[in-house]
C-alpha cells in the first residue's frame, strides 16, 4: 500500500528540486569553518498529530528499509564535509522511535564511522533522540545508549487526558514517567520533556498542575509552547469550523508567566521563549540554531544552515528516495549567503533567547552593509529600550520579561531598519 | 422609400424591474419575424455583458419592425429603455422620441413603485399608455385584482388593459393590434426645414459615436452635412441606419421614424443627448425642445489598490481605464484627486448608486483595474462668507473639502421624493424607517386593498446607503422604491471629525444632520475599532465636532505577539512572515505612529449596522 499522506501540501511540479545539496557544498569557500551540528529527520509517525505542521507520513513499515539505506548514504556523503568532531546531533521527526530496532543499529553505526563523535562521547557534546512515550521501550533506549546517545526528549504535552485528545495525541498521560524512569535506567539522564500551554479548554489551574507534575519527574529540560494554529492543519481547519474557542490572550500571557515562575522556583530557568533548563543544561543543538551557527542535515525535509547558504531537502520522501547526487538529496527553498539576510536573521533568532545577541558582530556586519545601519539599529533599540521592552548588558542586547512576549514585532522593525539601510 | 407617418408609430416598453420588459420585447420582435425564436432568446435588446448579468437594460436602443394589420404594412419603432431609479432621465429622455408607451405589469406582483414612477414620466411626456398585464400564465397570476390597482394608482381603466403572456405568446397579437389602433401616429412636420432629436448615442470602437435619432421634420440622406444645433458642430452622415434589430444601412430616414447615424464622430463628448440635428446648408430655426443634462448627485472616490503587484503606474492604467469608458458612458465625470490615505485618484460623479456599481464593475471588468472605492457621499450646497463679507456658494462633494465650521453660513443637500410601494401591514416600519432618515411624510394612497404606496421626501445622502435593503428587510422583501432628485434643501449639518491617537484625520470626517452626529461618530469609531490593527501601544479613537469630543474608543495594545516555536527548520519561512508583515504596513496609511488599513477609510458613511 502507498503510504498515506496526511495534511501535507506535497510539492508540485514547479517545486520539483533542481539542485541537490553536493552543489552547495562545492561552493562553499575554502575557509568557511565547517558545521559543528546536525540534524536526522526521521519522516515516520504512526498517526497525524492535528496540530502539527512537520513533515511525516502515517508510517505503513514498507520504505523503513529504503529509506535508512538512503539516508546512510546521505550521511556518508555529509560526513565528508564534516571534518571537525560534532558539538551535537539531534534526531528528531516525525516518530523517531518509530524506526525499527535494526535500523537505529545501522543508522547510529554510521554516525559513528562518518563523524568525529569524540565530544560527545567525552559528555562535551550532545547527542538528542526525539522519543515518543508510547513507542519508546528499554531495548529501544538500550540501543540508543549504545550508539552515544546521551540526551532524549520526549513530547508529554500534557497530562490531562482530556486535552490529549483535543489535541488527538494517542499516549497515556502516566507512560511519560515511566518512559523517564526507563531512560534513566538505561543510562541517559540527559532528559527533556515538551509540554503545550493554550490548549483549548485548559484552565490556569490544568496548566499549573501540569507543570508541577513535569517538575515533580525531575527532568533537567523543559520546552512548553503556547500552541500554535498553524496554516493547513487540522486543529486550524477544527477551528475554522467554530469546534472549540481558541485560549484568550489574557491566559496565554497568565500560562507563559506561570511557566517561568513555577519551573524558576523548581530551578529550571527561562533561556528561550519556550525554553527552561537547569544551568548549564540548555540544549547545545537548539543553541546552535538560536546563535545562527552552521549545522548539516539530513532526511526528507531536514533544514541546513552551511556557509551562509540556507536549502531544505525535498520535503518528498518519494523523491528523497530517488534522487541521489553522490549521495546528496535534492533540495529547495535554497538562499545564497547574504549578509544583510543573515544579520536579519541573528537578530530573529538571537533576540529569542534570554542572553540576546551580541551588539559587536552585529556592528560589524552593519557597517559591512550601509554606513548608516548602525545608528539605525542603535536608534531603534534605544527607542524599545525606552518602551521597556529591550535591555543593553555588556554589550548585548536582550528582550525584557515585556519584550518576550512581544518578540515578532520588535524583532519585524529591527528587520525592517536591516532591510531598508 | 419613407413610409408615411400614417403607418408609423413609435413607441417604448415601461415596467418595474423583472416585471417582463425584456421577455415581451422579444416577443413582440418575434411575432413580426424580426428575429427567430433562438435569437429572441438572447434579448437583443440588452447588448452588453453586464446588463445581461445584473438582468436590467442600461443603454436605450431603438429597433424597427413591419408588421402587417388588416392587409397594411406598419412600422413599429420600439425604444428601449432601462429600468432603473438611476436612470429615470435616460427613460424620459427615450420617451421623448416616442408617441406612446406600453406599461408592462406583472399580473403576479401587482404595481411597484418603478411603474408608478415611470409611468407618472409617460403621462408628463403627454404619451398615450397601454397598460398590459404580463404574466397571466403564472398560477400566482392575479389580471383582475392587478388591473384594479392600475386603476386606483395610475388612474388608467382596469377594462382597458391587455391580458398577455410573454413566455407562452397568448395575446401578442391583441397587443400588436392595440399598438396600431391605438397609439397615435407621428404628428405631420411642423416646418419644412429638417429636424431630429438625439435620444441616444454609443461609441463603438470602429465606427466612432452612433448617434440614435427620432426624425420630427423632414428627411436625412446618406451624404447629407448636418449640424448639431446646441453644440453647433458640423459632421457629414456616412451611414445611415435601422436596427431590425440586425443593423441594416438605409439610404434615408423620413419624418416620424427612427434610426441611426454614422458621421465620423470621435468622442461622446462631441454629441450631446437632446441635441437637434439639423441640415446645415438649411438649418431650422429653432430646435426641438429637448431636456436637461443628467445631474451627478452620488460621488466618489476610485483610486488604483495597491495591493496589486504592479507599481508605479496604478494610476496611470486607471486614468486610461477612465477615459476609454467615458467614451461609452457620457453620464460620469471624473476629475483627479489626490487623498493622503489612498494616494492619485479620481472623483466621480454618478447618477445614483447603481450607476456607480456599473461604472465600477465595468472599470474592472474592461479596463483590469483594480479599484479602492471610498464610501460614496452626495453633493453639498455650501455658502460660505468670506473675509470681506460677501457670501458665496461651494459646491462640496467631500467632507474633508469643507471649509472652516467659522465660515460656513448655511449647507442644503439634495433631496428626493421617494415613492414606496408596500403591503399594509408593513406601513408602520416604513414610516419609521423613512422618519428615522429624516424623511417628511407626504402622502399615502391606497394601491390595492393590501398595499400602499407612501411619497416621502428624504435626503438623498440618507437613501445612498443601505436604505434600500433596509426597506426590503423591513417588508419581507415586498416593499419596491423609486426616487427621484428634487430640490436643494438646507438643514442643520456638521462635520464630524475623527481623530486617531489625538491626530485629526480629515479622511474620515463625515457630513451629517446635527441630531444625528454622535451616533454617526460613535458608530464609525466602533467600525474603525475593528478595521484598525493593534498595535504595541494604546490607541485613542474620537469623533468631534468642531472640537467637542463627542465619543471615544480605544484599540488597546498588544500584549502578546510571539512565535512559540522556532527552530532550524523555520527561519527561512519565519523570516519571510515577518518581511511580510512589514510589508503589509506599507499599504496602510501612517497617522502618526498608526498604521491605518485602506479598508478602514471606507467605513466612513456605511451607516449600516
Ligand atoms: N411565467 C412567465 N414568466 C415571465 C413572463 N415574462 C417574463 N417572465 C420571466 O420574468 C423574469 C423577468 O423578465 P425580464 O423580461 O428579464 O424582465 P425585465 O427586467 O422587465 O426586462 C424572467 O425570468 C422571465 O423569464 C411571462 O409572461 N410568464
Ligand atoms: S506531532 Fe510529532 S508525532 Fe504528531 S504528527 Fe507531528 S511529528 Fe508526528
Amino acid at each position: 500500500m502507498a503510504p498515506q499522506y496526511n495534511h501535507i501540501v506535497l510539492p508540485t511540479l514547479g517545486q520539483c528540486p533542481s539542485a541537490s545539496a553536493r552543489q552547495v557544498f562545492l561552493a562553499l569557500k575554502p575557509q568557511t569553518s565547517p558545521a559543528r551540528a546536525l540534524y536526522i529527520h526521521i519522516p515516520f509517525c504512526s498517526h497525524k498529530c492535528d496540530y502539527c505542521d512537520f513533515y511525516s507520513l502515517v508510517d505503513t513499515r514498507d520504505r523503513q528499509n529504503v529509506f535508512t539505506d538512503r539516508l546512510i548514504r546521505e550521511l556518508r556523503a555529509l560526513g565528508s564535509f564534516a571534518p571537525e568532531p560534532l558539538n551535537s546531533i539531534f534526531i528528531g521527526g516525525g516518530t523517531p522511535s518509530l524506526l525499527d530496532a535494526s535500523l537505529w543499529e545501522r543508522l547510529l553505526g554510521e554516525l559513528n564511522d562518518s563523524f568525529d563523535l569524540s565530544r560527545i562521547q567525552t559528555g562535551q557534546g550532545e547527542f538528542t533522540v526525539e522519543c515518543n512515550p508510547e513507542s519508546t521501550t528499554p531495548e529501544f533506549l538500550g540501543i540508543l545508549k549504545a550508539g552515544s546517545v546521551d540526551r532524549v526528549s520526549f513530547g508529554a504535552q500534557s497530562f490531562e487526558p482530556e486535552h490529549l485528545k483535543t489535541l488527538q495525541r494517542l499516549h497515556d498521560p502516566d507512560r511519560v514517567e515511566l518512559v523517564i524512569i526507563m531512560a534513566q535506567d538505561a543510562g541517559i539522564v540527559r532528559q527533556s520533556l515538551d509540554l503545550i500551554y493554550a490548549i483549548p479548554g485548559q484552565t490556569l489551574r490544568q496548566w499549573q498542575r501540569d507543570l508541577q507534575r513535569a517538575v515533580a519527574i525531575g527532568v533537567e529540560h523543559i520546552s512548553c509552547y503556547n500552541l500554535t494554529y498553524e496554516p493547513a492543519t487540522a486543529m486550524t481547519a477544527r477551528l475554522n469550523q467554530g469546534e472549540f474557542t481558541p485560549a484568550d490572550e489574557d491566559l496565554e500571557i497568565q500560562s507563559f508567566e506561570l511557566a517561568g515562575k513555577v519551573l524558576g522556583e523548581a530551578g529550571l530557568m527561562r533561556y528561550e521563549i519556550s525554553n527552561f533548563a537547569q544551568k548549564g543544561c540548555e540544549s547545545l543543538h537548539n543553541l546552535a540554531y538560536w546563535r545562527s551557527e552552521s549545522w548539516l542535515a539530513a532526511g526528507p525535509a531536514a533544514a541546513a544552515h552551511v556557509g551562509g547558504h540556507r536549502y531544505r531537502n525535498t520535503p518528498h520522501l518519494g523523491q528523497y528516495l530517488d534522487f541521489d547526487d553522490q549521495g546528496f538529496a535534492p533540495i529547495m527553498d535554497h538562499e545564497q549567503p547574504d549578509t544583510r539576510r543573515a544579520l536579519a536573521e541573528r537578530l530573529m533568532m538571537g533576540l529569542r533567547l534570554v542572553e540576546g545577541v551580541d551588539s559587536d558582530p552585529i556592528y560589524r556586519a552593519g557597517e559591512q552593509i550601509n554606513e548608516h545601519l548602525c545608528d539605525q539599529l542603535r536608534e531603534c533599540v534605544l527607542k524599545q529600550i525606552e518602551a521597556g521592552l529591550m535591555a543593553m548588558q555588556d554589550g548585548r542586547w536582550q528582550l525584557t520579561d515585556a519584550g518576550l512576549l512581544l518578540t515578532d514585532g520588535i524583532v519585524a522593525e529591527l528587520m525592517d531598519v536591516v532591510y531598508q539601510a | 422609400m419613407t413610409t408615411d407617418i400614417k403607418h408609423i408609430r413609435n413607441f417604448s416598453i415601461i415596467a418595474h424591474i423583472d416585471h417582463g420588459k425584456s421577455t415581451l420585447a422579444d416577443r413582440l420582435l418575434q411575432a413580426t419575424q424580426a428575429v427567430t425564436a433562438r435569437e429572441a432568446r438572447n434579448q437583443l435588446l440588452d447588448s452588453m455583458d453586464l446588463e445581461r448579468e445584473r438582468g436590467i437594460t442600461i443603454k436605450a436602443s431603438a429597433v424597427t419592425v413591419h408588421h402587417t394589420h388588416n392587409g397594411q404594412e406598419y412600422m413599429l419603432n420600439f425604444i428601449d429603455t432601462p429600468g432603473h431609479v438611476d436612470f429615470t432621465y435616460e427613460v424620459s429622455r427615450a420617451l421623448k422620441a416616442c408617441e406612446g408607451a406600453i406599461l408592462v405589469v406583472d399580473a403576479a406582483q401587482g404595481v411597484q413603485a418603478q411603474t408608478v414612477v415611470n409611468a407618472y414620466l409617460a403621462i408628463e411626456q403627454d404619451l398615450d399608455i397601454i397598460s398590459v398585464l404580463n404574466k397571466i400564465d403564472l398560477p400566482g397570476a392575479r389580471p383582475d385584482d392587478i388591473a384594479m390597482e392600475i386603476e386606483q394608482a395610475l388612474g388608467m381603466a382596469a377594462e382597458d388593459c391587455i391580458l398577455v403572456s410573454a413566455k407562452t405568446g397568448q395575446g401578442i397579437d391583441e397587443l400588436l393590434e392595440t399598438i396600431i389602433e391605438k397609439l397615435p401616429q407621428p404628428p405631420a412636420p411642423t416646418t419644412n426645414k429638417t429636424r431630429a432629436l438625439i435620444f441616444d448615442a454609443i461609441y463603438d470602437d470602429y465606427r466612432g459615436v452612433i448617434v440614435y435619432f427620432r426624425m420630427f421634420d423632414g428627411t436625412l440622406k446618406t451624404g447629407d452635412k448636418i449640424r448639431m444645433m446646441g453644440l453647433g458642430r458640423n459632421f457629414s452622415i456616412t451611414e445611415l441606419g435601422k436596427y431590425t434589430p440586425k443593423p441594416e444601412k438605409v439610404k434615408s430616414v423620413g419624418p416620424g421614424e427612427t434610426g441611426y447615424l454614422v458621421a465620423a464622430i470621435k468622442t461622446l463628448g462631441d454629441v450631446r443627448v437632446g441635441d437637434t440635428i439639423t441640415l446645415e446648408n438649411s438649418p431650422a430655426d429653432q430646435p426641438l425642445s429637448g431636456y436637461e443634462p443628467p445631474q451627478q448627485m452620488v460621488f466618489c472616490d476610485f483610486y488604483p489598490s495597491t495591493n496589486s503587484e504592479k507599481k508605479n503606474n496604478d494610476f496611470e492604467e486607471l486614468r486610461d481605464a477612465i477615459n476609454r469608458l467615458s467614451l461609452n458612458d457620457s453620464s460620469f465625470t471624473f476629475q483627479p484627486v489626490h487623498s493622503e490615505a489612498l494616494g492619485f485618484g479620481f472623483r466621480c460623479g454618478f447618477l445614483g448608486l447603481l450607476h456607480m456599481d456599473i461604472i465600477q464593475e465595468r472599470l474592472e471588468r474592461e479596463g483590469d483595474v483594480e479599484i479602492v472605492q471610498t464610501a460614496p457621499t452626495v453633493s453639498y450646497k455650501v455658502q460660505v462668507r468670506s473675509k470681506k463679507g460677501l457670501i458665496k456658494e461651494l459646491e462640496i462633494h467631500n467632507p474633508a473639502d469643507l471649509p472652516d465650521a467659522g465660515t460656513i453660513v448655511s449647507i442644503a443637500e439634495p433631496m428626493c421624493r421617494v415613492n414606496i410601494i408596500s403591503p399594509s401591514e408593513f406601513v408602520g416600519e416604513v414610516m419609521k424607517l423613512c422618519l428615522e432618515r429624516r424623511g417628511i411624510y407626504k402622502h399615502q394612497t391606497l394601491v390595492s386593498a393590501t398595499r400602499q404606496m407612501m411619497t416621502f421626501e428624504i435626503p438623498l445622502a440618507e437613501i445612498i446607503y443601505d436604505f434600500y435593503d433596509k426597506l426590503k428587510g423591513l417588508t419581507s422583501g415586498y416593499g419596491t422604491m423609486d426616487y427621484e432628485i428634487t430640490q436643494y434643501h438646507n438643514d442643520n449639518l456638521v462635520k464630524v471629525q475623527v481623530l486617531i491617537n489625538a491626530e485629526p484625520v480629515e479622511a474620515l470626517s463625515l457630513i451629517c444632520h446635527k441630531d444625528r452626529a454622535e451616533f454617526r461618530g460613535r458608530q464609525l469609531l466602533t467600525k474603525l475599532k475593528k478595521q484598525i490593527p493593534r498595535h504595541q501601544f494604546e490607541i485613542p479613537l474620537q469623533a468631534a465636532i468642531g472640537g467637542k469630543i463627542i465619543g471615544r474608543e480605544t484599540i488597546k495594545g498588544f500584549r502578546k505577539n510571539v512565535t512559540a516555536k522556532c527552530y532550524g527548520g523555520d527561519v527561512s519561512r519565519k523570516r519571510k512572515l515577518l518581511e511580510a508583515q512589514k510589508k503589509g504596513k506599507k499599504r496602510m496609511k501612517s497617522v502618526g505612529s498608526v498604521q491605518i488599513p485602506q479598508e478602514a477609510f471606507m467605513a466612513v458613511l456605511d451607516q449600516s449596522e
